[in-house]
């Protein structure tokens, strides 16, 4: 009986037994089978997640290339910034720690406040930042005592640095956080936070070549951002240097020759193109750009009517006035409307379907031929030149001298300038061309719109007898060929007359820019040029009023090269508001080439 | 079986309850201790790189010492204690702790957001632990004391059942889900066992399954959000997701043979949480692939077949329920933990048997495996089996 009851239990308790033990089987099943599928079947997919959880990428930067004047004197450098950081779990109390640093460095109650809360929101292993842009006195202050200060370190970056300040500044720009247009053009580049790009200059043109490649550390990392250890250094290409056209001594002539006035002055070699001095002002200093701005600085830098921000020298754009009449002049000479010997009397103006167009001379210039006519820069000569030319032959001479186009320089956002044409001015004002406009476009004004390199380029095309070469601002290789935009043949015959018209302007007695005679017997063609900014009222005998406010003033312009025989420099200069090219402009022009002829000689 | 073998057997130890020592040596279930002994050496090596090698040798070497205290005690209880004397102290043991659970809950110290721990004098003392013994040995005592021929029925069933849900609803509110689960899982293994009848079993999993959406109601915010977490963790992948994630990245990383000893880098570089006490199992998984996981889980495995075939052998009621309990109480633990780890079960807080750091579920273990190892002892039918 009782060995029936444990029989039958005994049964009873295997079959349930076996259940029990299937359940578990079933499960261990599962389990095994798990974990196949995610070792087996997936594990290379895991194992990819895995590695990216491990390793942190962390870019090296490249050091940017450096940018030297064409004598090597470094005009950017690159130049450690110091920046005190604190490990806080190092640190012991931080409060304390800022109090004491506070002694050395500069930090306000409001920043330690400030760090402080910065403190508990990051992890305590990571440095904290405390102040950047230290000065050097801070810096040795804290370097002598920085073992008293568990958890503090100084760490240096390299920072963007212009040791002349705002010498040269349009040309060598300035640097900025990169804008969406930025990231669109230099879409090759990855920007990561903190980057900054050229914003202008020769820092924005060559900022592939500034650029460099960063390099790339891989870090062992664990799950909460500690570094573990290196695994892999892919080493930065730093940025290549740019050794420019520039010459240190001329641009800093140029700019003080210009002083407090606002314009712009190019200095070229007429015989390459290369860029020796460009100066616009009023200036800016880049290296506020990587300090930082206050607002009320910013507010007062971007809205100077002034514009300090803009290279004047390729975005300004100004009528040429009367170094036009180089152009026009030529374009005479080159078709045969103008015999050289001509006599065309000026007597203070011309009457052409009864508008009265006047001279700068109310006299007028009596009897004068071409090279009295450039001498004197007499507008009745030329208004009639033009009248027989037509506006076509002059836009064609124009733009053979490479005016009305970009010049190619090797700076962003140029402008074009602006020559008139009958085509041109259909579009514009749905107007046909009147003849009493192809007169004052004989005289460089109305419509016509140069930029202060483009008449560099333009006298020096007339230096080097008709090659116009795209204008450099970096130093030709020794060997270089310098590109060449545009390649003329003028007749020597022509040039020689064109020359002796230019030459008179600065050493005849009656030439308009006597204040451009170079020291040491040096011969200097030029043309001098007075550009309207309003139209003057004038009264009936033909007097100008001259404002009084000095924003309606005339620009003063005057173009030149040196020696005449074997030019060696080209020089433009534009004054806004200046007045009279010869008394305001040549003078700048005359520095320059002192300072160029004093240090190089004129001889060959 | 061979009947009349079996019957010899009994009538050769002409019923004695206590054994000499010879004899409790000889019968001693040599084969278990040896597969617990290698699944711990398994755990020593997988633990020496979940605590990060030479850094924390101490925890190592607390776990070595943790373990050599558990086989301490599985030997002492296998051997020392004289047949009937689980049976005897069964209910005054289950009623102790039920107590010393109630007043856990008025004064026991807190810890990770549960009241757990009751502090006598130096250490403190988790008393679920002790409640898993205790339930075992309450239960079977029960179903050995009401031994009943045929099937039972819901009238047979409302003690245990009760024996079952008391303990669970002061651990419930504690909270600790993961316990919870685990006592019921062994007592219904053992009700099961002992004879519940199919159709009450059947209804019983009907109504489970129905009271689900009530349980959940009932659950704190945390263990909600585990079960939802389990089914899609990439929902908080920083938050509750993050262990799950974590635990396949570095279980599916390991591969077929694994990245090698100390060097998953899931496991090394603090990817893992709870790495040395609830996620060990990934830390073997990423370092020794699946053939370190199959290894151990396979260990597992012939634990649990030698504990079933102890049970198929036990003398009595009281013996055979007690390991079943014991046998559900480890392997439960097993599946829980692997299912955690592997992101098939809730996070639920279940260490892995005989691996996970901690001294505590170590003990009760090893007292679950005494008590496996003196059924064995005294079982009549030593002789026919391994």
């Amino acid at each position: 009986m009782l060995d029936d009851d444990r029989e039958q239990f005994r049964g009873d308790a295997r079959r349930r037994l076996l259940l029990v033990g299937g359940c578990l089987g079933a499960g261990f099943l599962v389990l095994g089978g798990r974990l196949f599928h995610l070792q087996v079947m997936r594990g290379g997919e895991y194992r990819t997640l895995a590695e990216d959880n491990r390793i942190s990428l962390k870019p090296i930067f490249a050091p940017r290339g450096r940018i030297f004047d064409r004598e090597n004197r470094a005009l950017v450098e690159n130049s450690p910034d110091f920046e005190v950081v604190v490990v806080p779990e190092l640190a012991g109390s931080l409060r304390m720690l800022f109090k004491r640093l506070s002694r050395h460095i500069d930090l306000s109650e409001e920043e330690i406040k400030h760090l402080l809360q910065q403190a508990r929101r990051q992890r305590s292993f990571l440095p904290l930042r405390v102040k950047s842009h230290l000065s050097w006195e801070e810096v040795s202050s804290i370097e002598v005592r920085i073992h008293e200060f568990p958890g503090l370190d100084l760490q240096s970056q390299s920072v963007r640095y212009y040791p002349y300040d705002a010498l040269a500044c349009h040309i060598l720009g300035y640097l900025g956080e990169p804008s969406d247009g930025d990231r669109k053009r230099l879409s090759r580049i990855t920007f990561r936070s903190g980057d900054l790009v050229g914003k202008s200059g020769v820092e924005q043109h060559f900022e592939e070549l500034l650029r460099g490649r960063e390099g790339v550390l891989e870090m062992e990392v664990n799950a909460v951002g500690r570094h573990v250890r290196e695994l892999h250094r892919n080493p930065p290409e730093s940025g290549e240097d740019l050794r420019l056209s520039i010459d240190f001594d001329l641009q800093k002539e140029a700019q003080e020759a210009m002083g407090e006035e606002t314009g712009s002055v190019v200095a070229m070699d007429p015989n390459t193109g290369e860029i020796l001095a460009m100066v616009s002002t009023p200036s800016y200093n880049p290296n506020q750009f990587i300090r930082g701005f206050t607002h009320a600085q910013w507010q007062a830098l971007s809205t100077d009517p002034d514009r300090p921000l803009i290279n004047k020298a390729h975005q300004g754009q100004y009528p040429p006035g009367s170094t036009f009449k180089i152009v026009v002049a030529l374009a005479g000479l080159a078709t045969g409307k103008l015999d050289p010997k001509e006599q065309v009397h000026c007597g203070g103006f011309l009457l052409k379907e009864e508008q009265r167009f006047y001279c700068w001379r109310r006299h007028g210039h009596g009897s004068v031929n071409l090279i009295q006519a450039l001498t004197q820069s007499c507008d009745v000569f030329f208004y009639k030149l033009a009248e027989r030319l037509g506006i076509d032959a002059i836009e064609r001479q124009a733009h053979k001298m490479g005016l009305g186009g970009v010049t190619g320089v090797d700076l962003d956002s140029e402008r074009a300038g602006l020559i008139p044409s009958r085509a041109w001015k259909r579009k514009m004002f749905k107007a046909s061309w009147y003849p009493g406009e192809t007169l004052i476009t004989g005289i460089g004004q109305g419509y016509v719109l140069t930029t202060p390199l483009q008449l560099a380029s333009m006298i020096a095309t007339v230096a080097n007898g008709g090659t116009v070469y795209r204008p450099s601002l970096l130093k030709l290789e020794p060997g270089q060929v310098p590109d060449v935009m545009v390649r003329n043949h003028f007749s020597a015959h022509h040039l020689e007359l064109l020359r002796q018209g230019l030459e008179a302007v600065v050493h005849d007695p009656t030439g308009t820019a006597a204040k451009a005679r170079p020291e040491g017997g040096i011969r200097v063609a030029g043309k001098t040029g007075t550009s309207q900014v309003a139209r003057h009222r004038r009264e009936k005998s033909g007097q100008i009023i001259k404002s009084t406010n000095e924003k309606l003033q005339d620009h003063a312009l005057f173009v030149c090269y040196a020696p005449l025989d074997r030019p060696k420099i080209a020089v433009s200069v534009i004054v806004e508001h200046g007045g009279h090219g010869g008394s305001a402009a040549a003078p700048v022009a005359k520095r320059v080439m002192d300072r160029y002829f004093t240090k190089y000689g004129s001889g060959a | 079986m061979n009947e009349s073998e079996s019957g010899h057997a009994w009538l050769s130890l002409g019923g004695t309850a206590s054994l000499g020592w010879t004899e409790r040596l000889r019968r001693f279930p040599w084969s278990l201790l040896l597969l617990l002994l290698l699944t711990i050496f398994f755990g020593f090596g997988v633990l020496y790189s979940a605590v990060g090698g030479e850094n924390n040798l101490w925890l190592f070497w607390r776990q070595v010492i943790q373990s050599s205290i558990g086989i301490g005690i599985m030997l002492t209880v296998a051997l020392l204690a004289g047949e009937k004397i689980f049976r005897r102290f069964s209910y005054m043991f289950y009623f102790g702790s039920l107590t010393l659970l109630a007043v856990t809950m008025i004064m026991g110290s807190v810890g990770m957001g549960a009241r757990r721990w009751l502090e006598v004098g130096f250490f403190r003392l988790q008393t679920s632990e002790l409640m898993k013994v205790a339930l075992i040995l309450a239960l079977a005592r029960y179903f050995h004391d009401h031994a009943k021929a045929g099937s039972l029925g819901w009238r047979d069933l409302g003690v245990p059942f009760l024996m079952i849900l008391c303990p669970m609803a002061f651990i419930i509110k504690q909270p600790d889900l993961g316990t919870a689960v685990l006592l019921a899982g062994v007592g219904l293994s053992i009700v099961v066992v002992a004879g519940i009848s199919w159709k009450v079993l059947f209804t019983l999993v009907i109504v489970l399954g129905a009271s689900m959406p009530l349980a959940w109601n009932g659950l704190h915010t945390y263990q909600k959000q585990r079960i939802i977490t389990l089914f899609s963790p990439e929902r908080d992948p920083l938050g509750s997701g993050y262990h799950i994630i974590q635990s396949k990245i570095a279980v599916g990383s390991g591969g077929v043979t694994g990245k090698g000893f100390m060097a998953g880098s899931q496991s090394q570089l603090d990817f893992l949480p709870e790495r040395h006490t609830d996620f060990i199992f990934s830390v073997l998984a990423e370092e020794w692939g699946f053939l370190g996981g199959v290894t151990l889980l396979v260990l597992y495995a012939l634990l649990i077949l030698r504990a079933l075939l102890i049970a198929e052998m036990a003398n009595d009621r009281f013996g055979l329920l007690t390991v079943v309990g014991a046998t559900m109480l480890f392997s439960v633990q097993v599946v829980v933990n692997v299912g955690m780890v592997l992101g098939l079960l809730p996070v639920v807080g279940v260490p892995l048997p005989l691996i996970s750091y901690g001294g505590s579920s170590m003990v009760t273990l090893m007292i679950a495996m005494g008590l496996l190892a003196h059924v064995s002892l005294y079982s009549r039918q030593h002789g026919r089996s391994v």
